[in-house]
């Protein structure tokens, strides 16, 4: 099917949705308004904001109309809830309940928190009017208000994340140290899988992607064999590749640990942090290449700013530092992290990645706005708001 | 005929035998017979008692073993070659001469052991199972006397000039294409293939020779595996001194044809010397700061720490590297050792790699030895240095004493990430169960090498330890009697004797003790280690002038085929009474044959410096605790190592910089729809939307509740199928209900059009339809559900032909004569014209359904 128009595409019938169809519309001003405000906000616009949003695309000004569609509360309730969700369990999905993670997330958004902070930051937003309040044992302040179908523009409320987690200040690290990441993140293993997870969820990259064999291997843990099944071929081929730069990234996560207990021993199930102590689990299976790292501190090195990952663009944060908030603001500053921030709202609101059109002479055009983007997100104090807006404005259709 | 004369006649018949044999055109390898490996009598002594306590060990723990005729007895008994340490007629004579020739401190550094450690007349089919043996017996008779774990002696190692040698190139393509890879798949010029290839009936590791017979064309698969086993096997800046060639020329190993073993010989030197012509000779880029070069092999042996070998009774340490058999070197006779079947290959470093289909089992007779000493004890350990292929394979039996999968004795497993533990007691049944279990939340087993040991004691039961320490789990049946163990069972490795619990991984090292260790005796075995140890001792003094003697040390042990283990780089000085200046140290990179490593240089952060206060002369001054993992290049014999540094002493060099990194070019993508479906929450938030039903309203929520994951998840038309479309008109339908049974938010989305009446009193009939009501119906649906004015959507003729005229099938659209079979009526008109129509709530039925099908339908489902 080549370009049908899409009022057809509906009346039709559903069934033609069933093939994986590429379709480029073509749309009046009307069109492109609800469009912006559907991928913004999710749902139709009323009549009135309608009849505002096509008089501005009708005089040119589609970003102004753009900027109303963000002010939608269902860009909050649903938009951003459910591009944030899949960020914050191992499996990714999506059905997953509300939690602190992703209530940061909207709230940043709404309230144009610049979002280089988001991994260092000592911010936790609550719901107000919402019992039982935010707590560090339990997740059940946000799933009321999720039961309850609070309106979160309206009710998320900023508070120092520090308080309610129970940590010290210096200790938090934004979305990091949050109370669901580390339920998902930080419970059990040896904490790498959170160094996993945010890198896939905020530099868009998982760990065959930023591979590198060549750096030295000092900084792996003890409990990486040198030779899986017998063959240090596979270490030195594929272990060495991602655990290299890892190891000294994750050190980082040292003193922190999720305590979900033990089937014996139900545990407090709240992120613990303790200065004084490297947890036990950096040292879990010591014995598998005893002459291997061993953790000593929660100092960390980004190995990546020299070889191929130095394309990951670092920022000016110094490239070694202590604990995890020094650590998240590295990540944060990287082009590599505004890129991924500029990539998930395209998806999310173009429904497709940059350069994914059936037109090739626009691809490159695609690409090139994609870089437009992030240099304006960067140059705009990272507000993820405005993306959303220049996104919108980007895939609303043609005229 | 002394035993080496007839050992050469033998050699010479076998060769020849061999080599008319390879005239048939049946080919294949000799078979090769199992050595005897208990010792036909000798006469009872009649000698002079022992004078002395320690010429009684002598004789019970050495001179009984060796004065055999088919063992040393043959040529050193009495009046035979001096010295006589195996004569039969005075043990006391035979002690004075045993003493010249053993090391009672160090007793694998006894001149006797490395004498037939190397080939002389040892007894077995390898002499390192020998000298492993004649180990045991001198160790046994001295006692507490050897320690084995004396000061080492660092000696320096032979010079040799880094550089100007050739190195295998990682592509297989030079090889594939060899006049060399063709001559080993030649049967008429080259017996290789009959044997040393897996589609040979024989199947004879390695499979140099892989592949189908020349000249037919090998797969990528095959050539791989070829050169990974013919690396080994060539020397390639001496094509001379290629095992390839050694073998026709010095050993007559299968040669082919009339000409004879010289000129096989000269022909496969030919074909070595060919491959090693195409390759270029490897030299170090000049400016490099580097040490001098060395082979693992000119490092200083480290003689490790003493393993706790009282009880042993069956050991394997798997040090042969070919042939079939893994000898047991316990020294506890009979030898006990067992047949390799199947896919079981030699590991580098010592081992054996057990994969699907392999084992290493030994015969019943021999194995009836562990059911008498246990028995007699009532205890025992097994003890295994393993490396785990994974962590996936279930009842997979590592090392097994039993008689299919219904009968043991003892049986040491894996279970995933669990080890378990099988023993037939008087508490357990005559199949050894129930096992013992390590937790599987400890995840105990690893696809690392790991030294596992299970103990049995009367008392406690089983344990099992890992890598030293007691994992915790208790027996639950507690001890018992041993004293219905089978002696008919047989003992195997890697698997049960009916070949059905297959375990895969690497097999460094197995004991079996007939006494249960203790947690210290079991640390103390986990402590020595496994495999060889060496202190490599790379001389500097050419970057150091101010430092005589200078190194640097490094541990080395093969870790397994593919690489070397290097630990603990430290500075030191051989010289006596020597002052060690400030030297900084950096940037310390391992190379091989003339580069460095491309991964694993774990010593490039190095930034150090070694200091008079922290040298401690004849330790020297570590630099790093940790090790790394350096690749084999070549060959373990011929790998040349060396060190470079990026700052040592004085001098400096700057290393390259690395090339610029690029971005790869953007991959194409699929082009991928701009329009798409609402997921779950949206369509949920839309339908509110539209009709005012609060999302938290109860029969709203719970059919959301039931639907939600029915609903799409994701944006993307592809993802679209029957279950969502399915959910979506429930929730739908929900919505509507709920709506329209309200009376405000039913006026507010309906305005005047109440419903209330039969269908037909309300909308009329397709006869007689209630135009008035049936637009405000359109009307309605239009402004609230879908909206007017847009290209993209919907348009009300549309909608007036699903609700009320109806509409034709696209495929068959008037003037198709079949067009009128293929008509639907509207949907009012087919609710009014039914059961609907007289219903008395049928007016709000219809808009119920009106509503439903609009809301569930691609107007609210796409944007």
């Amino acid at each position: 099917m080549n370009t049908p128009k899409v009022s057809t595409v509906k009346s039709v019938g559903l069934a033609i949705l069933l093939a994986s169809v590429a379709v480029a519309a073509s749309a009046s001003d009307r069109d492109q308004a609800k469009r912006i405000y559907d991928r913004i906000a999710g749902v139709p616009p009323s009549e009135a904001t309608l009849d505002e949003m096509t008089a501005l695309v009708a005089a040119e000004r589609p970003l102004d109309a753009a900027l109303i569609a963000v002010e939608a509360p269902s860009f909050y309730n649903v938009t951003l809830k459910n591009m944030a969700v899949p960020w914050t369990n191992r499996d990714q999905t999506v059905f997953a309940p509300l939690n602190d993670y992703v209530a940061t997330f909207i709230g940043m958004v709404r309230d144009n928190v610049n979002f280089t902070t988001a991994l260092s930051a000592d911010l936790t937003y609550t719901v107000s009017g919402v019992t039982p309040a935010a707590s560090a044992t339990s997740n059940a302040h946000y799933e009321a208000a999720e039961a309850n179908a609070v309106n979160l523009f309206e009710a998320l409320t900023p508070g120092l994340q520090s308080s309610i987690q129970g940590i010290p200040a210096d200790a938090t690290a934004g979305f990091i140290t949050s109370r669901a990441a580390s339920e998902a993140f930080f419970v059990d293993g040896t904490n790498r899988a959170m160094f996993r997870f945010t890198l896939m969820n905020h530099l868009c990259r998982d760990m065959e992607q930023v591979l590198d064999t060549s750096l030295p291997p000092d900084r792996i843990r003890q409990d990486v064999s040198r030779s899986p099944g017998g063959d240090s071929r596979i270490f030195l081929n594929n272990c060495i590749g991602c655990h290299s730069g890892m190891d000294p990234f994750a050190q980082a996560f040292a003193h922190y640990d999720f305590d979900n207990g033990s089937a014996e021993a139900p545990g407090t199930m709240r992120l613990v942090y303790n200065a004084a102590v490297v947890h036990p689990k950096y040292f879990n299976n010591d014995t598998n290449f005893p002459p291997g790292y061993i953790t000593t501190n929660a100092d960390w090195e980004n190995r990546w700013r020299v070889g191929q990952n130095s394309l990951l663009g670092w920022g000016a944060t110094p490239g070694s530092g202590t604990g995890a908030k020094s650590m998240g603001a590295e990540l944060a500053n990287s082009d590599a992290f505004a890129q991924c921030q500029v990539e998930k709202v395209f998806k999310t609101v173009c429904f497709r990645a940059p350069g994914a059109i059936a037109d090739p002479t626009q691809v490159t055009a695609d690409r090139d706005k994609v870089r437009e983007l992030v240099t304006n997100f960067k140059a705009n104090g990272y507000r993820l708001k405005q993306v959303f807006a220049e996104t919108a404005v980007h895939c609303m259709g043609e005229e | 005929m002394n035993a080496m004369q007839s050992k050469v006649i033998r050699w010479f018949s076998a060769a020849t035998a061999v080599a008319i044999l390879a005239g048939c055109s049946s080919g294949g390898a000799p078979t090769v017979v199992n050595p005897i490996t208990e010792a036909p009598p000798v006469n009872n002594y009649i000698g002079p008692a022992a004078a002395n306590a320690d010429v009684q060990a002598f004789r019970l723990n050495l001179w009984d073993n060796i004065k055999a005729n088919n063992r040393c007895g043959s040529c050193h008994g009495a009046g035979g070659q001096t010295p006589m340490f195996a004569r039969n007629d005075d043990v006391n004579l035979a002690y004075q001469a045993a003493n010249t020739i053993v090391n009672l401190t160090q007793p694998d550094q006894s001149r006797m052991v490395a004498k037939v450690a190397g080939g002389h007349n040892c007894w077995l089919q390898s002499p390192s199972a020998c000298g492993d043996t004649l180990t045991v017996w001198i160790r046994n008779w001295a006692g507490s006397s050897a320690t084995g774990g004396t000061q080492i002696q660092l000696q320096a190692p032979v010079i040799r000039e880094v550089g100007g040698s050739k190195s295998f190139p990682a592509s297989s393509a030079l090889f594939a294409e060899s006049s060399l890879y063709e001559l080993v798949r030649t049967a008429t010029t080259a017996n290789c293939v009959r044997c040393h290839s897996s589609n040979s009936a024989v199947q004879q590791q390695p499979f140099f020779a892989e592949g189908p017979l020349a000249p037919a064309t090998p797969t990528e698969e095959a050539i791989e595996t070829a050169y990974a086993a013919i690396k080994s096997k060539i020397n390639l800046d001496n094509p001379a001194t290629s095992r390839l060639v050694l073998r026709l020329r010095d050993e007559f190993h299968n040669c082919w044809g009339n000409a004879g073993c010289g000129i096989n010989a000269d022909t496969m030197q030919a074909a070595v010397q060919e491959f090693a012509d195409l390759i270029p000779i490897s030299n170090v880029p000049p400016g490099l700061l580097i040490s001098k070069g060395l082979t693992l092999y000119d490092g200083t042996v480290a003689a490790g720490g003493n393993r706790y070998e009282a009880a042993t009774i069956a050991k394997y340490e798997f040090k042969t590297g070919m042939g079939g058999i893994a000898y047991d070197t316990s020294g506890h006779e009979p030898a006990l050792s067992l047949t390799l079947s199947g896919d079981v290959t030699w590991v580098g470093g010592w081992g054996i790699n057990i994969k699907a289909g392999g084992k290493a089992q030994g015969s019943a007779s021999a194995s009836k030895k562990l059911a008498d000493l246990i028995k007699s004890t009532g205890e025992f350990t097994i003890e295994a240095w393993v490396n785990n292929a994974n962590v996936a394979q279930e009842d997979a039996y590592i090392v097994s004493y039993s008689a299919g999968t219904d009968f043991r004795n003892a049986t040491l497993a894996q279970q995933m990430y669990q080890y378990e533990g099988y023993t037939r007691s008087d508490r357990t049944n005559g199949n050894g169960t129930p096992p013992l279990q390590t937790r599987a939340a400890d995840m105990d087993a690893q696809a690392a090498l790991q030294h596992v040991v299970m103990t049995f004691s009367p008392v406690e039961g089983r344990r099992i330890y890992v890598n030293g320490m007691y994992t915790g789990d208790a027996d639950a049946r507690g001890g018992g009697s041993l004293a219905d163990w089978d002696d008919t069972f047989a003992l195997v490795l890697g698997n049960e004797t009916s070949s059905d619990r297959q375990w895969e991984g690497v097999m460094r090292m197995v004991a079996i003790h007939n006494r249960a260790l203790t947690p210290t005796q079991i640390l103390q075995n986990f402590d020595a280690g496994v495999g060889e140890k060496y202190f490599m001792l790379f001389n500097v003094s050419h970057l150091l002038p101010e430092v005589p003697q200078a190194y640097i040390m490094l541990e080395a042990t093969q870790l397994d085929s593919y690489g070397l283990q290097f630990t603990k780089p430290t500075f030191i000085s051989l010289a006596p009474n020597v002052t060690v200046p400030n030297v900084p140290i950096a940037g310390l990179r391992i190379g091989v044959n003339g580069g460095e490593l491309r991964a694993g240089q774990a010593y490039v952060p190095l930034n150090t410096a070694v200091t008079a206060a922290n040298y401690t002369a004849g330790a020297g001054q570590e630099l790093s605790r940790v090790g790394t993992v350096a690749a084999i290049d070549k060959n373990i014999v011929e790998d040349v190592f060396f060190l470079s540094f990026e700052r040592i002493g004085a001098l400096s060099h700057d290393p390259d910089d690395p090339p610029e990194p690029t971005l790869p070019p953007p991959a194409d993508l699929e082009p991928e729809s701009d329009v798409g479906l609402r997921t779950f929450d949206e369509i949920n938030a839309t339908l509110s939307q539209i009709t005012r039903v609060p999302m938290i309203n109860a029969r709203v929520r719970d059919t959301y509740t039931l639907v939600k994951q029915a609903l799409p998840s994701i944006e993307k038309f592809g993802a679209f199928g029957p279950a969502q479309q399915t959910a979506l008109a429930q929730l739908a339908m929900q919505y509507c209900n709920v709506m329209v049974d309200d009376n405000g938010l039913r006026a507010s989305f309906f305005g005047s059009l109440d419903g209330s009446g039969t269908g037909a009193a309300v909308f009329g009939t397709s006869a007689s339809p209630n135009t008035a009501n049936r637009n405000l119906l359109i009307t309605a649906l239009m402004t609230k559900a879908v909206g007017a004015g847009m290209d993209d959507q919907v348009t009300e003729a549309q909608i007036r032909a699903e609700l009320l005229t109806g509409f034709y099938d696209p495929a068959h659209l008037p003037p198709d004569p079949q067009a009128e079979e293929y008509f639907t009526p509207g949907l009012v008109n087919r609710l009014v014209d039914g059961p609907t129509g007289n219903n008395a709530a049928g007016g709000r039925t219809v808009m119920k359904a009106a509503c439903g099908a609009v809301l569930g339908s691609g107007a609210t489902l796409i944007q």
